[in-house]
């Protein structure tokens, strides 16, 4: 196989709308390109604001979009070349996400066990039924819950943080080398949100996956990731080593975004009307939304 | 599922309203294999009697017993609607839910299909049939022509609930737990559209029913049956209601009606049980 | 058992507060299909806004700040109901709650004494209605004067957020996000209330655009003089723009203080854990999350509602209510532990 767990090649989407007569086109993501290599487990954080193409690429990773142009290797195989459920479940096998709603990723009518022994038993490989649930057990075990607090519970049932947990271990399962996650604790509550953050440091270094982290949030980046890619309107701007990036941005985006993260505590003056900033929102005739 | 009967009965009015007049409605076609007389023969009891002890729901000009061939006209028309629904839910939940959710050609090829459908007439269609097959039109064939037309425009309902089913994370957890397009369709999203199924089957028994009537009163069917429309039909052929004989009429309609009432208040109550919302609300989730 | 002005001088107009909440409890009732739930989203809380001040309302999830927005605002439909308490503001005294004054009271003061600005401006934005259509719907009936001068008004207003006139002739989903917070911004301000009640007005938008919007807030604020009950679960907007912060934990209230001093100096346990939980850019030190779950308000803990999850718990903890009490000037907690310390 390959060295590379992910080669992302010139990958582009755009989107065109309106009908026959008026078509717009949408760039959404504009020629992006990096690598995560195999064998080295890493943490790698996309950082950007909404509109910049972060979740775009996210799905392209995951096979949910197709890209407009440029390829997408996961260890060495293109994801366009994935046609049959054989194929598909084989990807599935290599790379799972986690959403950023946990009450959205599972059915409101089901019981969350359901999908976990549903993931167990597609992609147990040679392992029996026998083990089924003792498996399941132990990977709820790793995000710090077990069977006996989770089993024959609905969604609601469960809080948020838990429910992402689970989310988490559903995707254990399936003994991924890499995790695409999109904003996954942006809707859970602060205080519970460092020890899902930290779950996914504990995943990196001792169950060797390496992640995908998809966010707006600096400051959990700048914590848990090892790289830092950052997207502004489709395009990266700005990538690399995530402590030197955030400590010393160079691109005068990656500045910005430091600049108006609020940080919490108190400072001594605080400004009054803050100027528009670069002129990047312009005040004056309402903008087209893209 | 006897929780799940056991909670309707308790706490809702109109599923035991609904129960009791389709248990009457039941029993009366029930009955009708205890009827002394077979129903197709005529001049059986004297005619024209109003109701009695002796004669519950009086006589026909025919000389037949009212209530007995009440008993075989409720019935046969309940059997008949109950075919066409059952026919066109699974015709609309197979096209509605595979359109939905496969999407692309396959979409548009069923949803071209389903809008001719719609499209068509269904009474003009309904009489040439009748007299390009005229006495050799039976119940069953008429009851699969109406359920040819009675799938269309659920199918469309059922397909949007699905497509926008499909956008939502939980069909990509699915998919990304390993489940079939098929084990998604019926574990997954199923549960979602049982209200709109049941709802529809309501409508679309009442639809039927009517134009069954519709037809029989004009003669258009097989008049030798009894059915409800078969009876009324008979019984604007003796001028009933100019000869003051009502109660040909009146038991007919109100036995069709009761059942009618008694379908919907079921339907009703029992969809609004399952909604997900209304589920979710009282097993305590979000709204 | 009130501690609803604690420290405050009475009877001086200037130093009264704007609003004034004592010991309010709202529930939801429920009895759906025979089952009866009753959640007990507030449950005694009590606190007051100054005139002039940012006053904040940090909580999680189901901590029922939503809740105390809501009744605040008078948005209490059943199964919502108010089972004790009052909600007393300066300009509309005597009813003891917004829901409980005539429709006639609650129009005038609404938009001229009392705005709001809320989360998704689209739901003051009619999104098939033009944006000056709400400016003449909610604010023209209390400005009056002419059309022109009332528009030349506006547009002034618009200024201030920093947006030109062509606004108004746009509808809401032509505009950003952070065009359309602003003009819910303008349009809340534009009566000069003297209160302003916004909940989680920043949140969904981006950071930039997020900080600007709170320093155009902060920048009215200082300029008219009016209070905002400023509500958000993010702990960085508190710190960045509020005077004085409450923290809310299962339906009661559990610390207040002065904004740098909850941040600089944390007393109750669970605001300690909020904010060391908080990472920071340039900080590698480990931070640990709070563990457990958060309360089911159904069914809360008995005594303090953070006792199960508390490092500190005691015997007492599970079996009485902590009362806010305060420890320092200006500074009330409501803990055991914090009040063991204290008096040693």
């Amino acid at each position: 196989m390959s060295d590379l767990l992910l080669d992302v090649i010139e990958v582009g989407k755009t989107f065109a709308r309106g009908g026959l007569l008026s078509r717009e086109t949408v760039v959404a993501v504009n020629k992006v390109n990096f690598q995560l290599a195999a064998g080295r487990p890493e943490i790698l954080a996309i950082i950007g604001e909404s509109g910049s193409g972060k979740t775009t690429l996210a799905r392209m990773i995951l096979n949910m979009e197709t890209p407009t142009s440029g390829r997408l290797l996961l260890d060495g195989s293109d994801l366009a070349a994935i046609s049959d459920s054989a194929s598909r479940l084989a990807f599935m096998h290599k790379v799972q996400p986690i959403f950023q709603n946990p009450f959205e990723s599972f059915n409101p009518m089901k019981r969350v066990e359901r999908y976990l022994l549903m993931t167990r038993r597609r992609f147990a490989g040679a392992a029996g039924e026998s083990t089924a649930a003792a498996d399941v057990d132990a990977a709820l075990h790793k995000v710090g819950l077990s069977l006996k607090e989770v089993s024959d519970r609905y969604p609601h049932e469960l809080s948020g943080g838990q429910l992402q947990r689970v989310a988490i271990a559903r995707a254990l399962l399936a003994a991924p080398k890499l995790i695409v996650a999109d904003e996954p604790v942006s809707m859970i509550d602060a205080s519970l949100r460092m020890s899902i953050v930290n779950l996914f440091k504990t995943l990196r270094d001792d169950l060797g996956i390496s992640i995908i982290y998809v966010t707006h949030d600096l400051a959990t980046a700048y914590y848990i990731s090892d790289r830092i890619m950052i997207m502004q309107k489709g395009s990266v701007v700005e990538s690399g080593d995530a402590r030197t990036v955030l400590k010393a941005p160079r691109h005068p985006y990656t500045h910005q975004l430091r600049e108006a993260v609020l940080l919490p505590e108190v400072t001594s003056a605080a400004p009054n009307i803050t100027p528009s900033i670069n002129g990047l929102i312009s005040p004056g005739a309402p903008e087209r939304t893209a | 599922m006897a929780v799940f009967f056991r909670d309707l009965l308790r706490h809702r009015t109109e599923f035991r309203i609904g129960l009791v007049l389709v248990a009457l409605v039941l029993l009366l076609s029930v009955l009708a294999s205890f009827s002394p007389y077979p129903p197709e023969n005529v001049y059986v009891v004297p005619p024209d009697l109003p109701p009695s002890l002796t004669y519950w729901f009086g006589t026909t000009s025919r000389g037949q017993d009212v209530f007995w061939q009440l008993s075989f006209a409720i019935r046969n028309t309940l059997l008949f609607g109950g075919t066409v629904a059952l026919v066109s839910r699974l015709v609309a939940l197979t096209v509605g839910l595979i359109s939905g959710y496969k999407g692309g050609w396959i979409d548009r090829v069923l949803m071209s299909v389903n809008d001719t459908f719609i499209v068509i007439p269904l009474l003009p269609i309904l009489v040439l049939f009748y007299f390009v097959m005229r006495d050799r039109i039976s119940w069953l064939m008429l009851a699969l022509i109406m359920a040819c037309f009675g799938w269309a425009y659920d199918a469309r309902l059922i397909r949007s609930v699905v497509m926008s089913l499909r956008q939502r994370e939980f069909t990509q957890t699915s998919l990304f737990s390993g489940m079939s397009t098929r084990q998604i369709l019926t574990e997954e999203h199923l549960p979602y559209v049982m209200p709109i199924l049941f709802s529809t089957t309501m409508n679309n028994m009442v639809w039927s029913i009517g134009l069954e009537v519709t037809l029989a009163v004009l003669g258009f069917t097989d008049i030798n049956t009894p059915t409800i429309g078969g009876m009324i039909y008979w019984a604007n052929q003796h001028t009933a209601m100019v000869a003051g004989i009502w109660w040909w009429i009146a038991f007919p309609t109100i036995a069709v009606v009761m059942a009618f009432i008694g379908l919907f208040l079921l339907a009703v109550s029992v969809n609004a049980h399952i909604d997900p919302r209304s589920r979710l609300w009282n097993v305590g989730g979000a709204s | 058992m009130t501690q609803a002005n604690a420290g405050q001088p009475h009877g001086d107009r200037e130093s009264q507060p704007l609003l004034s909440v004592r010991d309010l409890q709202a529930y939801y009732r429920t009895s759906h299909s025979g089952v009866r739930r009753g959640i007990r989203a507030v449950d005694g809380v009590s606190f007051a806004v100054r005139r002039g001040e940012i006053y904040g309302l940090a909580g999680e999830s189901s901590s029922g700040k939503t809740t105390l927005i809501k009744s605040i605002a008078g948005a209490i439909k059943p199964p919502l109901e108010i089972v004790g308490g009052s909600i007393e503001f300066a300009f509309l005294p005597g009813y003891g709650g917004l829901h409980r004054a005539p429709r006639a009271e609650v129009e005038r003061i609404r938009w001229r004494h009392l705005s709001y600005i809320m989360q998704g401006s689209m739901n003051v934005l009619n999104p098939v209605r033009r944006v000056k259509s709400a400016f003449v719907d909610f604010a023209y009936p209390h400005i009056g004067g002419g059309r022109k001068q009332f528009e030349q008004q506006v547009i002034a207003h618009l200024a201030r957020v920093r947006l030109d006139p062509s606004v108004l002739a746009a509808f809401p989903h032509e505009l950003s996000g952070g065009m359309r917070q602003r003009a819910a911004l303008a349009l809340a301000t534009i009566c000069r209330p003297g209160f302003i009640i916004a909940d989680e007005p920043t949140t969904a938008l981006d950071v930039v655009v997020q900080k600007e919007v709170l320093g155009m807030i902060r920048g009215i604020q200082r300029e008219t003089g009016s209070s905002v009950l400023f509500v958000t679960h993010d702990m960085g907007v508190h710190a960045h723009i509020t005077d004085r912060l409450a923290i809310m934990y299962a339906g009661r209230l559990v610390e207040e203080a002065a904004t740098a001093e909850i941040f600089r100096d944390p007393l109750h346990p669970y605001t300690k854990s909020l904010i060391s939980s908080l990472p920071r850019i340039g900080e590698d030190a480990p931070r640990a999350g709070l563990g457990g779950a958060p309360p089911n308000l159904a069914d809360p803990p008995s005594g303090c509602r953070f006792h199960p999850r508390c490092p500190l718990a005691s015997e007492m903890c599970s079996q009485e209510v902590p009362v806010m009490r305060e420890v320092a000037a200006g500074h009330r907690v409501a803990c055991f532990a914090v009040d063991r310390d204290v008096r040693a």
